[in-house]
């Protein structure tokens, strides 16, 4: 019987500040929409995006960051885009899609094998001046930024995995992967960053989204 | 038709496995054309591609290369109510700038139009049989079905690799094959879907062949370039749709709008740039090609002289420095030229060492274009010679 490999893949936090900017007392931080996806993989190893689920997990998501938040001594703001301008709306909804691929980056430049070059004095990514927006805005000095793409096996998948595992082929099941900054609303730098990439984890309820995000904030700047 | 047969054939197969290992999905939202006002409940898999196209459609909406030109949006979007009026409150177009052939729907009805494409339609039946052929893909859910359809087919296939070592993987090759041929097939579809649409609108059907034809006289221009056309890689041969679509528009009837005069002058503000990010792929005989398109159908103006004059200079082969500064005289002598063609024009008088008029053009343009943001240099060039 082939068992197959679990790796269960969780980064050391990248953190500049050790203790966040709280010259008002409590800090302030806007809690960006979570880009989030769930999907579930198919037998044949395609991905089906599950919309109920993926609604339910940002929710669920954003509740959980709230209550973790609280113990921290965090007002987190919630970012209404309506309350923007639509020019500096846009800017906004840039800024997070970079911040997707930027996080993207970093797990793999940061922390896996493609190390870059030009990136070798420790930690330095940023989504730029232009989140500045956000700062004026708000009041804030930080964002609270959260990705997540969860996948889980469907029936077809498991019950391939257990032919494949007598038949001595492995078949892998569905993987959580997220990453969540903070960044610096002054600079637009990432000065937090903790990914997550495993084949365990969930995001499908409450429960399950809480354990994942309190994972998530572990080793968050006081 | 070919492809549903080898559905069935799969879904039997498929049924069979799902009969042993609970294997297989079942079909969890309607079959069909979309309905009028139609959204899909969050829990079925059409719900879940909704969720993720209108997500796209976010990053479409808040893109720099978005036209935000509401006139020539709202104008687009018109054309798209008349063809389809029961789902006007249903589609979203979007005008983005990119200087290609294309257009794409998404399944939650966002239609995307490319800026090269309305430099390549020369008339609104044209840009209807278009705007008609990516509602076909909308209509009949062509995305949902090839997501299904891959689904099944790769699901399949990890059965027989699992089942029966390496002849299932070859399986799964071949099968992933006939997942993009299928695409092909749901093209032709929506070419058929297209013309009804605005044959059905009151367009002149025998445009939409016409539209190939030009597609067509562009890429033989340019034999060279062919490889840049994502577009027709993934669609049938435009051969083949001129002449599926001649035969089918010979048999919709000969009468129709046109609109081409209606069409152009929409597209007039616009024009120049469009033009001038078509210039910047350097693929000069088919920008030709489409420049003398758009003369035969909205006419000569002091515009498309300058951009022709243009090509000319640029690509600087045999000859082209004389047809170059015809084209700026024929410019001239039409009016409506932007006044970037005094500074073509000036730069190639200094080149051929007449100096006298090279000044006056130049100083022409900096006269007409008080902000330049290449002015230092264009003063460099006016100062005395001998000095620097």
């Amino acid at each position: 019987m082939l068992a197959i490999v679990v790796s269960a893949c969780q980064s050391t936090p990248s953190s500049k500040p050790k203790e966040l900017n709280r010259e008002a007392g409590q800090s302030r931080i806007i809690l960006m929409p979570p880009d989030v996806q769930l999907s579930e993989l198919e037998a044949g190893g395609t991905l089906e995006p599950k919309g109920d689920w993926t609604a339910a997990a940002k929710t669920d998501m954003v509740e959980a960051f709230k209550a973790q938040g609280v113990a921290r001594n965090i007002v987190f703001v919630d970012y209404d885009e309506d309350k923007l301008p639509a020019d500096k709306r846009d800017t906004v909804h840039r800024v997070t899609k970079l911040y997707g691929a930027v996080g993207v980056s970093i797990f793999r430049h940061q922390y896996g094998d493609l190390k870059l070059p030009t990136k070798d004095n420790g930690f330095d990514w940023s989504l730029g001046p232009s989140v500045s927006v956000l700062r004026e805005q708000y009041g804030a000095d930080y964002a609270l930024l959260a990705y997540a793409r969860d996948s889980y096996s469907s029936d077809g998948r498991q019950a391939l995995k257990i032919v494949g595992a007598i038949a001595g082929i492995s078949v892998p099941g569905g993987r959580q992967f997220a990453f969540v900054s903070l960044i610096d609303l002054r600079t637009g730098d990432i000065v937090w960053y903790h990914h997550l990439n495993r084949d365990t984890g969930d995001l499908r309820g409450k429960e399950h989204a809480n354990g994942t995000v309190a994972t998530l904030l572990e080793g968050f700047p006081k | 038709m070919i492809p549903v047969s080898r559905r069935a054939v799969l879904g039997g197969l498929c049924s069979c496995s799902a009969a042993a290992l609970a294997a297989c999905h079942p079909m969890n939202a309607p079959e069909g054309p979309v309905a009028a006002g139609f959204r899909p409940t969050l829990s079925s898999d059409e719900g879940g591609i909704w969720q993720v196209m209108d997500k796209a459609e976010a990053d479409v909406r808040t893109s720099p290369f978005r036209i935000r030109d509401e006139e020539l949006n709202a104008y687009v979007k018109d054309v798209v109510c008349r063809l389809v009026a029961d789902h006007c409150a249903d589609v979203r177009v979007y005008v983005t700038r990119a200087p290609y052939f294309n257009a794409s729907a998404a399944p939650n009805g966002m239609i995307q139009v490319w800026s090269g494409l309305l430099l390549r339609t020369q008339n609104e039946a044209q840009l209807a049989a278009v705007l008609g052929h990516e509602l076909g893909h909308y209509l009949q859910r062509h995305t949902l079905q090839r997501l299904r359809d891959m689904r099944d087919k790769s699901s399949f296939g990890a059965w027989l690799t699992v089942g029966f070592g390496a002849a299932g993987s070859l399986a799964g090759l071949a099968m992933l094959a006939t997942t993009f041929s299928f695409s092909r097939d749901q093209e032709r579809e929506a070419d058929r879907i297209g013309l009804e649409l605005m044959t059905k609108a009151g367009y002149r059907p025998m445009e939409v062949p016409r539209m190939w034809e030009n597609l067509i006289a562009e890429q033989k221009s340019d034999p060279e370039h062919q490889e840049r056309d994502v577009f027709f890689k993934t669609h049938p041969s435009p051969e083949e749709r001129a002449a599926t679509l001649t035969r089918l528009a010979e048999a919709a009837g000969p009468t129709g709008e046109i609109s081409g005069d209606r069409y152009h002058q929409h597209l007039k503000s616009l024009r120049g740039s469009l033009l001038e990010d078509e210039l910047r792929l350097r693929q000069y005989p088919r920008t030709l090609v489409v420049l003398q398109e758009i003369v035969a159908a909205a006419g000569d103006d002091g515009e498309i002289a300058y951009f022709t004059g243009e090509v000319y200079r640029l690509r600087g082969s045999d000859g082209d420095a004389k047809r170059a500064r015809e084209a700026y005289d024929r410019a001239v002598a039409l009016g409506g030229y932007p006044p970037e063609l005094y500074r073509s024009l000036g730069l190639m008088q200094l080149k051929a060492g007449e100096r006298q008029q090279a000044e006056k053009s130049l100083g022409q343009y900096l006269q007409l274009r008080p902000d330049a943001s290449d002015r230092a240099m264009i003063q460099s060039y006016l100062k005395p010679q001998g000095t620097s």
